[in-house]
């Protein structure tokens, strides 16, 4: 039973993909627009939280909204789903505008709110349930739905009451909740939030799936690995508006070199280290009985050492060259 | 959209009410109180019942029987009546503790935003809400009449037609009673923070409506009415000058001595007039204030439906006046049933308004 239904879902992954994979190399232009916003601002008290944001996400993305604390990614995201309306501008979601039409927006879209709740009186079943009795659904297609989700989870067999639940249990409720309509566009606001590793792993192959069977999905986080880790494009939000757009690579190339300009050079080796010049050195540090050596230099100068230690007769343990990581870049973008 | 999304949230919300323990818990003191008078008044009829059968039997013993000597048949409305002022009470209590938290628990446990996540019209969910609740207080009633009339036939009293009817009515006002409470609290937990707050105003409303209200309305006519016209006989003449008044030794109190000024046919009439006048005025005022208090309105509906002749004294006493037609009746109490209906369409209207310009975030 339990092996028939995931050879079922394994299938239906796989026709998903197929499916997908042929229409992006049928010619068909990939990436067609499935979110977007025009100059979306949203004002509390005359202090704009989000500010003329112009965004576009295409099907089948998986786009990382990055920002830090009060930048706007929650505001953003729920005048995505139409839970407040925006002050100026407006959103489209597969060609909806979503304070015109909610409701068809809500029907083919999942969101899984920061801090998500439920109800404590009641199972995950019983509040997956009421939910899903928003939908065209038939009592034995919500209970089919249901299992499938709570095994997705890993809720399943879970019989406490909703109220009893950890917080990453919630969280893995809130995604299963998120999940219920099957829809094309996924909102997730800070997933990660409460999970432990081991959920954080499960989440990122949740995503996987899920990105698989060709949903669009925006998750908005303040922690760069998090986004890195799932996502193909990325977008940046400061203060409300947005910074940094484009794929994982192209931000890194785009702004890698800001601030950090230097690359940093670290020798380890078994002899005491010599004396290392080059016109490109900045600064060397030795230490662990000249044992270990931290060069700043302007170029990449792995070659002139590599050589340079070998002629001397230096055996070396390990040389490594270290570019600015992603978390350099996150840094020194939200810093200007 | 049909109102699909209303009816499940109707329905959870039923369901919620009947399975959560302070209701239950309420509604199990409330059922336990009610079936002890209950039990009361059964005796207290039964008594009477016999004094009744004891005075016929005397009346056709004797030859010719005398009109208007006819004694009334008791009537097992009246058991129900006693019902009414508990109802009034720990009814009240019910539907504040159904309503309080119904919006402020949804915002503190942050379902609200999942729910509102999935396709369902705001109205549908304050409506659904509404609905659920009216549902549970129509069972709650329900199971407290259908407790009673079985304890009746448990005594072997059987209600006729009319009698029937008129309980149903009962039920019916007392719905809208507890539905006025309900909606007060429900409109207290959509305008308050946290649920603590929330309670906090559905008391102070509760207490200002059923304790202060009437406390403070007979003041308030009299205020706006001023005092009462008075009687030409007894007007006093100012005091007669005291020349001596260390003199007193004794320590009395010198009374001014009222004299009686022969009456003035003219000054009578007028005096009448005016009185009456006043007194139409201040009950006029009086009634108005009291139309506002909930518990009123529902004791003075009810004990008309419940009365013998459907007619009306507000508390039941010995005796019924028998020449009160439904008609008059109707004349007298019209004001209460407006109010027991336009009360929780009020409240419930401001609770409908705040909630659908709520800030969801
Ligand atoms: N109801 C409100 N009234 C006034 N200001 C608000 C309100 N809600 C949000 N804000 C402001 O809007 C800004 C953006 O908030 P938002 O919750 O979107 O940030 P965020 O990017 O999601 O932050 P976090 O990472 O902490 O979740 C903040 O500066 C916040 O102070
Ligand atoms: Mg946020």
């Amino acid at each position: 039973m339990l092996f028939q239904r995931k050879y079922v879902l394994a299938l239906r992954r796989a026709l998903y993909k197929y499916r997908y994979r042929k229409r992006s190399k049928g010619g068909e232009q990939e990436g067609e627009e499935m979110i977007k916003t025009e100059n979306l601002t949203k004002e509390y008290n005359g202090n704009k939280a989000v500010d003329g944001l112009n965004l576009e996400i295409a099907e089948g993305d998986i786009f990382g909204f990055l920002g830090p604390n009060g930048a706007g990614k929650s505001t953003t995201i729920l005048m995505l789903v139409g839970m407040i309306e925006p002050t100026e501008g407006k959103c489209i979601i597969n060609e909806i505008e979503v304070a015109r039409n909610p409701l068809k927006v809500k029907a083919i879209i999942g969101y899984l709110p920061e801090d998500v709740g439920f109800y404590g009186n009641m199972t995950a079943e019983q509040n997956l349930d009421y939910f899903a009795r928003f939908y065209a659904m038939d009592a034995n297609e919500r209970k089919k739905r249901i299992e499938e989700l709570l095994e997705l989870v890993q809720l399943d067999g879970v019989s406490q009451k909703v109220g009893g639940y950890s917080r990453g249990m919630n969280q893995r409720l809130g995604l299963a909740q998120a999940l219920l309509n099957d829809p094309k566009v996924l909102f997730l606001d800070e997933p990660t939030a409460n999970l432990d590793p081991e959920g954080v792993f499960q989440y990122r192959e949740q995503i996987k799936q899920l990105s698989d069977e060709g949903k669009t999905i925006f998750i908005s986080s303040h922690i760069l690995a998090e986004v890195s880790k799932v996502c193909n494009t990325i977008g940046i939000i400061s203060k409300g508006t947005l910074i940094a757009r484009g794929t994982l690579e192209e931000l890194k190339n785009e702004f890698g070199r800001v601030g950090t300009e230097n690359l940093r050079i670290i020798v380890e080796t078994i002899e005491p280290l010599p004396e290392i010049e080059h016109e490109d050195i900045i600064s060397a540090e030795y230490s662990e009985a000249k044992r270990k050596v931290v060069i700043e230099s302007k170029s990449d100068l792995r070659d002139y050492i590599s050589s340079e230690l070998f002629e001397k007769g230096v055996k070396v343990k390990e040389m490594r060259m270290e570019e600015p990581t992603l978390e350099d870049v996150f840094l020194s973008v939200y810093r200007r | 959209m049909e109102a699909k999304g209303l009816f499940n949230v109707a329905r959870k919300e039923f369901i919620d009410h009947l399975t959560s323990r302070k209701f239950l818990i309420i509604l199990a003191l409330f059922l336990v109180i009610s079936a002890i008078s209950m039990h009361q008044g059964i005796d207290n009829y039964n008594d009477r019942l016999e004094r009744y059968k004891e005075q016929i039997s005397q009346i056709t013993g004797e030859e010719g029987i005398e009109p208007g000597y006819m004694p009334e048949k008791p009537s097992i409305l009246l058991i129900f009546q006693m019902m009414s002022f508990q109802m009034s009470l720990l009814g009240a209590i019910l539907a504040i503790v159904m309503g309080f938290d119904l919006i402020t628990r949804e915002k503190e446990s942050r379902s609200l935003k999942s729910l509102l996540s999935h396709p369902i019209f705001r109205d549908e969910i304050i409506n659904g809400k509404a609905l659920g609740g009216i549902l549970a207080l129509v069972f709650a009633i329900g199971i407290a009449l259908i407790i009673s009339f079985a304890m009746l036939l448990l005594f072997s009293i059987v209600p006729d037609l009319n009698e029937l009817w008129r309980i149903a009515l009962f039920g019916v006002i007392s719905v809208l009673c507890l539905l006025t409470y309900f909606s007060i609290a429900l409109m207290t937990s959509t305008v308050s923070e946290n649920s603590g707050m929330s309670i906090i105003y559905a008391l102070i409303i509760f207490l200002t409506i059923s304790l202060f209200l009437p406390m403070v309305g007979g003041m308030v006519a009299e205020i706006v009415v001023g005092e009462p016209p008075e009687s030409p006989t007894y007007r006093i003449p100012p005091p007669p000058p005291t020349p001596n008044a260390n003199e007193n030794e004794q320590g009395e109190v010198i009374k001014p001595v009222k004299i009686e000024i022969p009456m003035d046919e003219e000054e009578w009439q007028r005096y009448e007039e005016e009185s009456r006048a006043y007194w139409e005025k201040r009950s006029a005022i009086d009634g108005a204030i009291f139309t506002l208090v909930p518990t009123t309105n529902y004791l003075a509906v009810s004990s008309a439906v419940l009365s013998k002749n459907g007619g009306g004294l507000m508390f039941f006493g010995p005796g019924y006046r028998s020449e009160t037609e439904g008609q008059d009746m109707l004349e007298r109490i019209w004001k209460n049933i407006l109010a027991l209906i336009i009360f929780p369409l009020v409240f419930f209207a401001i609770a409908y308004i705040k909630f659908m310009r709520m800030d969801i975030r």
